[in-house]
């Protein structure tokens, strides 16, 4: 197959209802003024033009709280808690949330390797959609460079007015695109309108840093003692909400649960983070991070320097949601703006 | 032979009997629990009380004399306590009478027979016996009192969640009510009881108490941001944890 076809809109939702033989279908859809990634049973609850969900879709490959093993108190036994993964189709995914699953690859796919997650991954299927016009005032993809699509998905759709070009990035995804007329290849005019859309985009996706991400790496080489991270620890009220909602967090703790029986029990992992009170806190009571200042710092720091020095790879996607969640209005842009102001300042000598 | 079960109790002290109807609420719940227990005392689901008990479930705060004596006595015979509900584990709601002095409380509910009632400032258990498992909650939730049994039924540690109710309002992916132009008492509240109101489209009220650490300046910059005033702020924090002294202190300070 070419590397790029095209679906006609009004052709949309018979590809949508055929790929119910591929696995579950989930999508954006509307709650309480908002979106959020849930099981599409009928097609026309999807809704492609959305801001950003509220928890990103990672709850479908590292969910809240899942199943790790099986016991049995007496006799001892233990066994794999989930026999069977499901298959599903993971659709009209933000290129930002595409980087965070990017992001969570890197991470589970290091020895040793994470079975839970390679498995429900392995079952994905990546339908992204590329965002036309930037989300809203919190977000900062164009600085982190992924408001336009760069692999990792299995098909990317773009929006070009009475159609979506399709592009095709794997095998996975010819299986959902073959053998159904209505999908075309495309022509030179396609492509044509493909690239007078990004060009468009240039215009209007503003870059939201006041510096470069090389620039950004060396702001926080040297700014571990800025008083900004008091500032911000100062207004933090410790909620969590902000590495709950990032597509890129993903420290969990571990928890035993025996039933009522009281011998038989299941073993599971429930999101954690490091704005939790305990979370650095060691048998005896020693904690490691201690007071929300320096939890902020690491939370940053997670983004914006370690995760470079270990991966090579920035763990902020820029889809915002750490901003827009927080009822503090700890701003990621802005802080990351002061301590590039501030660093300037230090290295002229302000 | 059949191990023989562990004789519970229950007990209540100034409360409204809700989070022992909780426990009747538990349902099929409670069946597989009574295949553990015995109740030998329980006012709301029987007749014939016995005094032979090992566990005692205390339910209701304390706020007379006459309450520490007995609560005491029970400390004595039972071998394990379990707090039962915001009144019993924080003081509760009848807590909001700290906030005044004492004849100004007693004179506003009693008037002219204040003289007549011998009270005392609300306290919750554990500031007159040791309590060995909380549960908090007003109500209690049903998962809870389920899990805080199987702890004492495998005799291991309760571990209460010391993080905010935020956590598992996000885990849940709902709105954030300060996106909803409404206020919350979430990210200073003990989690634990899977954000239950905000998913049934309610504030939390923080019936379960505050975290260990909660970051009172910033949920009072919060609540200043979204409109409230001082006294308005102070209402938030003390409908339930008004025992907590320092905190309407701070705020007000
Ligand atoms: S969302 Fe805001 S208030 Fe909550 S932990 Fe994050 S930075 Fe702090
Ligand atoms: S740090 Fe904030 S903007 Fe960056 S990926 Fe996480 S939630 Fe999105
Ligand atoms: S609604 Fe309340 S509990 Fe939920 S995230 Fe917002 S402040 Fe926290």
């Amino acid at each position: 197959m070419e590397r790029y076809a095209k679906i006609s809109k009004k052709d949309f939702n018979r590809w949508l209802e055929s790929l119910e033989d591929h696995g579950k279908l989930y999508g954006p859809k509307k709650k309480d003024g908002r979106h959020v990634f849930r099981p599409i049973k009928d097609v026309k609850e999807l809704d492609l033009n959305y801001i950003s969900t509220i928890l990103p879709p990672k709850k479908y490959y590292f969910p809240q709280k899942e199943r790790l093993l099986k016991f049995k108190i007496k006799p001892f036994k233990t066994a794999k808690a989930i026999r069977k993964f499901e298959e599903f189709v993971l659709f009209g995914v933000h290129t930002c949330d595409i980087a965070g699953i990017q992001c969570m690859d890197v991470v589970f796919r290091q020895e040793p390797l994470d079975a839970n997650y390679i498995n429900r991954k392995d079952r994905m299927t990546t339908v992204g959609i590329e965002c036309l016009t930037p989300c809203d005032k919190y977000a900062n993809c164009v600085s982190m460079g992924n408001h336009v699509p760069k692999g990792g998905y299995d098909i990317m759709l773009t929006d070009v007015g009475n159609k979506y070009i399709i592009h095709i990035n794997s095998a996975k995804a010819e299986s959902i695109l073959r053998q159904r007329s209505y999908i075309k290849k495309c022509i030179s005019a396609d492509r044509y309108l493909l690239d007078a859309v990004r060009k468009k985009k240039e215009k209007i996706f503003k870059e939201e840093f006041i510096g470069r991400l090389t620039e950004l790496y060396a702001v926080f080489s040297k700014l571990y003692d800025s008083e900004i991270w008091k500032d911000v620890g100062k207004r933090c009220v410790g909620c969590g909400n902000c590495t709950a909602v990032c597509p890129t967090c993903y420290c969990f703790d571990v928890l035993d649960e025996v039933s009522l029986n009281l011998n038989d029990g299941l073993r599971y992992r429930l999101w954690n983070s490091c704005q939790m009170d305990d979370f650095a806190k060691v048998a005896g009571g020693e904690d490691f991070r201690p007071g929300r200042s320096a939890r902020q710092r690491h939370r940053y720091y997670r983004k914006f320097k370690y995760p470079i020095d270990k991966f090579s790879r920035y763990f902020c996607t820029g889809c915002g949601r750490c901003s827009r969640t927080c009822m503090a209005e700890i701003n990621l842009t802005e802080t990351v703006n002061s301590l590039i102001r501030e660093h300037r300042n230090v290295s002229i000598g302000i | 032979m059949k191990k023989s079960k562990a004789k519970v109790a229950f007990f209540d002290f100034t409360d409204c009997e809700g989070c022992q109807l909780q426990i009747v609420n538990l349902n099929t719940v409670l069946l597989d629990i009574l295949e553990h227990i015995e109740i030998v005392n329980f006012r709301e689901a029987m007749s014939e009380p016995r005094d032979d008990y090992d566990i005692a479930v205390i339910e209701g705060s304390i706020s007379t004399e006459h309450d520490i004596k007995r609560i005491t006595g029970i400390r004595k015979q039972a071998k394990v306590v379990i707090a039962l509900g915001a009144c019993a584990t924080i003081g509760g709601v009848n807590a909001i009478k700290n906030r005044t002095p004492l004849n100004i409380s007693l004179m506003r509910v009693y008037k002219d027979k204040a003289d007549k009632f011998k009270t005392i400032a609300v306290k919750p258990i554990d500031q007159v016996i040791k309590v060995d498992y909380y549960i908090h909650g007003c109500p209690v939730h049903p998962n809870e009192v389920a899990e805080v049994f199987k702890c004492l039924l495998l005799g291991k540690k309760y571990d209460v969640p010391n993080y905010p109710v935020c956590v598992e309002c996000k885990m849940n992916e709902n709105v954030c009510l300060y996106q909803k132009e409404q206020n919350c008492m979430g990210p200073v509240t003990r989690a634990g009881c899977n954000s239950w109101c905000v998913n049934n489209g309610n504030i939390c009220y923080g019936c379960r108490g505050l975290i260990d650490n909660p970051a009172n300046d910033a949920q009072n910059d919060i609540l200043a941001n979204y409109g409230l005033d001082v006294n308005e702020i102070i209402d938030k924090f003390t409908l339930y944890t008004a025992v907590e002294k320092k905190y309407v202190k701070e705020i007000k300070e």
